[in-house]
């Protein structure tokens, strides 16, 4: 399995965390705002967040989520504000959002938890914390996840070299990816994956050097994407991947985009 | 001689050369001297943005100083205490059976690791560690510092001139052989 890198695009501004909706729309955090860029990947619109923004998620509905410092600010598709959920405790510094059946997912990097809220932002459980012992393990400052289609939560879990699988409940199922500094199977450096994207596979990125793996569930390798279009010292990149199949991945020294497709025969 | 005595010899030590050195620079403070240090921004192997370059061993081979009057020096507040450190392991190194790089990387065996917090006896990946530099071992040689840096490390250890070591020459060999001029001339009150 092969990808080559097809586009480029300026993220217009600083980046962190990115989202791409149904209809293949990319929206992207960073500075105090939220952008957002056709499925061509033409810039089309910005709207101002209240603090810095380090993710962003879209609901089913098009309701726009804004992860900050303290707060999740949700917005609808035209940037309107329609809610704040602040809590200083429990979204101490919320690095990435995530949608379950019932409910919203925010990763605080800040407690290195995952939390689950109820629609109407009331605090159902922790995922990630102290499980099994000491919980994500995250010297990177970034706590990421990803919901694959059974709503089971894919954590990156850096400190650890794996990717974790969590019950909504926050029940341990199990996990991929080991150490290894030779074995491109493996996960390098002190702590990688430092961000996980999954659709019909698990797809991570890795700082130090910087690049782009795909596995399947079992945690097969299937694909290294090409490290070379990165700049050498990107860390959490934020990686989303569109129903094509198409892998878009932050260089956050750059400010932009990469886009890679899968290579078909 | 038990683990524990050992260890407890090794502290006193270690708390013995931490306050000759405060007291020596307590004195030059007090005389209003200046002293040789190296500036972190500089030095190859602690400025952000070096990368894919071998470590700088200048600060060994130059000072008149047996060893070097410069130590690596690890800010425990800013340590990522991680479970593979890559300034304590070789990351390039094979795996071994407990899933950790089968070598170290420091050639002095100068870094010592332990969990520290809730330990995890079934999975030492679960744990956080502590990495205490001995700096009775340490020669300078910046290795630990290259590897420590961001973006593959968290850059919490730095290269450090010990003053109860250093004989503060009057034209440094360290500072007239770095190419970067990381070695400063400063007065104490200024400095680390």
């Amino acid at each position: 399995m092969q990808y080559r890198h097809v586009q480029t695009i300026d993220g217009k501004g600083s980046l962190r965390g990115i989202a791409i909706d149904g209809h293949g729309q990319l929206y992207a955090a960073g500075d105090s705002e939220i952008k957002l860029f056709d499925a061509a990947g033409r810039f089309t619109r910005r709207w101002p967040t209240t603090r810095p923004a380090h993710a962003v998620a879209v609901a089913r509905d098009g309701a726009v989520y804004a992860g900050e410092i303290g707060q999740i600010e949700i917005f609808d598709g035209a940037g309107k504000l329609l809610n704040t959920w602040r809590d200083e405790k429990l979204l101490g510094r919320v690095t990435a959002i995530g949608f379950i059946k019932d409910g919203v997912l925010a990763g605080d990097a800040a407690d290195r938890a995952i939390r689950r809220f109820d629609r109407n932002g009331k605090f159902l459980n922790n995922i990630g914390k102290d499980n099994p012992v000491n919980g994500l393990l995250i010297p990177n400052g970034v706590v990421d996840f990803a919901v694959d289609a059974q709503g089971a939560i894919h954590a990156a879990n850096p400190g650890k070299h794996r990717v974790e699988r969590y019950t909504y409940t926050g029940q341990l199922l199990g996990h991929i990816g080991r150490f290894d500094g030779i074995d491109p199977a493996g996960f390098s450096g002190c702590c990688n994956p430092t961000n996980v994207a999954v659709r019909d596979r698990i797809y991570t990125t890795e700082k130090a050097g910087p690049r782009v793996k795909v596995y399947d569930f079992s945690g097969q390798l299937l694909a290294v994407i090409t490290t070379q279009p990165f700049h050498p010292n990107c860390k959490n990149m934020s990686i989303a991947v569109d129903s094509r199949n198409r892998v878009h991945v932050v260089d956050t020294e750059r400010q932009a985009i990469l886009v890679f497709e899968p290579v078909t025969a | 001689m038990s683990e524990d005595l050992t260890r407890r010899g090794f502290a006193r030590g270690t708390v013995l050369a931490v306050l000759a050195g405060g007291a020596a620079f307590l004195v030059k403070k007090a005389n209003g001297q200046v002293v040789w240090q190296v500036n972190a921004a500089r030095c190859i192997n602690s400025r952000l943005g070096e990368v894919g370059v071998e470590a700088c061993n200048l600060c060994t081979t130059e000072c008149v100083v047996a060893l070097s009057a410069v130590r690596a020096v690890n800010e425990y507040a800013k340590c990522g205490r991680c479970n593979i450190c890559p300034a304590y392991f070789n990351i390039t190194s094979a795996v071994n059976e407990l899933g950790q790089p089968s070598e170290k990387l420091c050639p002095r065996d100068a870094i010592a690791r332990k969990p520290i917090g809730k330990v995890d006896p079934e999975d030492p990946a679960n744990n956080f560690y502590e990495y205490i530099i001995d700096e009775e071992k340490c020669d300078g040689c910046g290795k630990c510092v290259m590897k420590c840096k961001e973006p593959l490390g968290l850059g919490s250890i730095t290269l450090r001139i010990r003053y109860d070591k250093c004989v503060n020459c009057n034209r440094c060999s360290i500072a007239r052989a770095c190419p970067q001029n990381a070695l400063l001339q400063l007065p104490v009150g200024q400095a680390l």
